[in-house]
């Protein structure tokens, strides 16, 4: 069978199970329009805040909720030694890995379309950026996140306080992403040209290949018992 | 391994299963101690032995789940190793943990395996499945809402969707009530014929000797005993297996 079709078995029971319970999206969605209302409070109510501290607050909201999904999409596959059945099934490793990656990438485009209006609700009066410009910088972020997360997670689900070690363990490398990511957010915050945000964009799709390939290749022995 | 994958290359050849000088170590722990075995199709192996003795360690290693610190298990002369993606389309394994996702209903489970596995009409297999377990009436059912046993049923079934020619089976009967201990037994007599190859390793002496054709004992990491069943009747056995428990 191909590697498209597992990768599809794979993603569509976990997006199934997702939509179900709701569980990783609504915590993310929550949490992270949470951090905003406290963002929001610690600034100043009604302060207007100006396009490179608009820019840290929202990949605040935004890291630390996907953090959160990221932990859940592994634990369920560790209950029941469900990850042994994957392993014992013709499902390459690398498959597993592309379906959890993706699996992550959509859980955090849906809670960004919570977070990215709650966001310009509340801080979005005097920044001139329109949100499609966000876009491109979102879609990198997810990716960078996703492929360098779901390797961290599936080394972090075999140990007992995964819940603590897979931030400490994940923000560290992902921190090159998010410096770029800021500048390239407080680019489009401030609608300064397209050629300054390209700057930003292209260091992060090289951190996404590189991450991308390092996960490939390390999956299959973070997924393993031995 | 495209075309000739283990399963369709020699389906005649008498040996099924070699494993040579087998050995796993955790650290300076050795679970196993130099294992060597060799298994014809169709036989089923029923492995004893006390906690500790290394049983799930040799079943997790034929299930490729863990790489021997040395030695070799070959699979109609193929290294499990080498070939171990194309092999893994034929093996099942009912483990004491039931494999089964809990958000997911009886139905859905079976059916995402079979699609994993390749079976053609993912459905119809799962509904014949669900069927042999009796479990069909509880197809809408989250398996999180079943007992134990019925999981242990879902569990018997999902390891049987790709109708697997290597089954191993890890302690399968914790836990199961006398309905579900007779529908696992059914299930393998049912495979048993079908020539199918099983190992089963277990503490359970009365399942293990109703079923298996073979028996052998498992202490320190070592084969201490390996007989047809035929050879030896049950009261003999269970003083050879008692006296290796106290051994071990």
């Amino acid at each position: 069978m191909s590697s498209l079709h597992q990768i599809r078995f794979l993603l569509c029971k976990d997006l199934r199970v997702e939509l179900r319970k709701k569980e990783s999206l609504v915590s993310m969605a929550f949490f992270g329009a949470l951090i905003l209302v406290i963002l929001n409070i610690a600034t100043g109510i009604g302060k207007q805040v100006d396009a490179e501290t608009g820019a840290g607050i929202l990949w605040v909201a935004v890291m630390f909720s996907s953090v959160l999904g990221l932990g859940r999409v592994f634990a369920r596959e560790k209950e029941n030694g469900c990850v042994a059945a994957l392993l014992i099934s013709p499902a390459a490793p690398w498959e597993i890995y592309v379906a959890k990656a993706l699996v992550n990438f959509t859980l955090m485009v849906l809670s960004e379309l919570v977070l990215v209006p709650v966001f310009y609700v509340l801080f979005g009066a005097q920044l001139q950026g329109t949100p499609l410009t966000l876009v491109p910088i979102l879609l990198l972020v997810n990716l960078g996140f996703s492929v360098t997360g779901t390797l961290i997670s599936a080394i972090s689900a075999g140990t007992r306080r995964n819940e603590v070690l897979l931030p400490i363990l994940l923000f560290p490398l992902l921190l090159p992403l998010i410096a770029f990511a800021v500048k390239a957010t407080s680019a489009a915050l401030a609608a300064r040209p397209f050629a300054e945000l390209l700057d930003q964009l292209e260091p992060m799709a090289a951190f996404c290949v590189i991450f991308a390939v390092v996960g490939y290749l390390l999956f299959p022995f973070a997924i393993r018992e031995d | 391994m495209n075309q000739a994958t283990p399963e369709s290359n020699k389906v005649d050849s008498s040996v099924f299963l070699t494993i040579s000088e087998l050995r796993k170590s955790y650290g300076s722990r050795e679970a196993l101690r130099g294992i060597n075995l060799d298994l014809k199709r169709g036989e089923f192996l029923c492995l004893f032995g006390p906690n500790g003795a290394g049983k799930s360690t040799l079943l997790k290693i034929l299930a490729t789940l863990l790489r021997p610190s040395s030695g070799t298990v070959q699979v109609l002369d193929y290294d499990l190793e080498e070939h171990a993606e194309k092999f893994r389309a034929n093996l099942g394994m009912v483990s004491h943990q039931s494999f089964v996702y809990q958000d997911l209903t009886v139905l859905e489970n079976l059916e995402f395996f079979a699609a994993l596995y390749g079976v053609q009409d993912s459905q119809s297999r799962a509904l014949e499945l669900l069927e042999e377990v009796n479990l069909v009436d509880r197809y809408d059912m989250p398996a999180a809402n079943l007992s134990r046993g019925m999981q242990q049923r879902l569990s018997i079934a999902r390891a049987l969707v790709n109708d697997p020619a290597l089954l191993l089976l890890d302690e399968p009967y914790t836990g199961l009530d006398e309905h579900a201990a007779s529908v696992l037994r059914d299930q393998l007599q049912k495979l048993h014929s079908r020539k199918r190859t099983i190992v089963m390793v277990t503490h359970n002496l009365r399942r293990g000797l109703e079923s298996a054709t073979r028996l052998g004992i498992l202490a320190h990491g070592k084969l201490t005993y390996l007989q047809e069943k035929k050879d030896i009747d049950a009261t003999a056995f269970e003083e050879i297996y008692f006296k290796h428990l106290g051994a071990a």
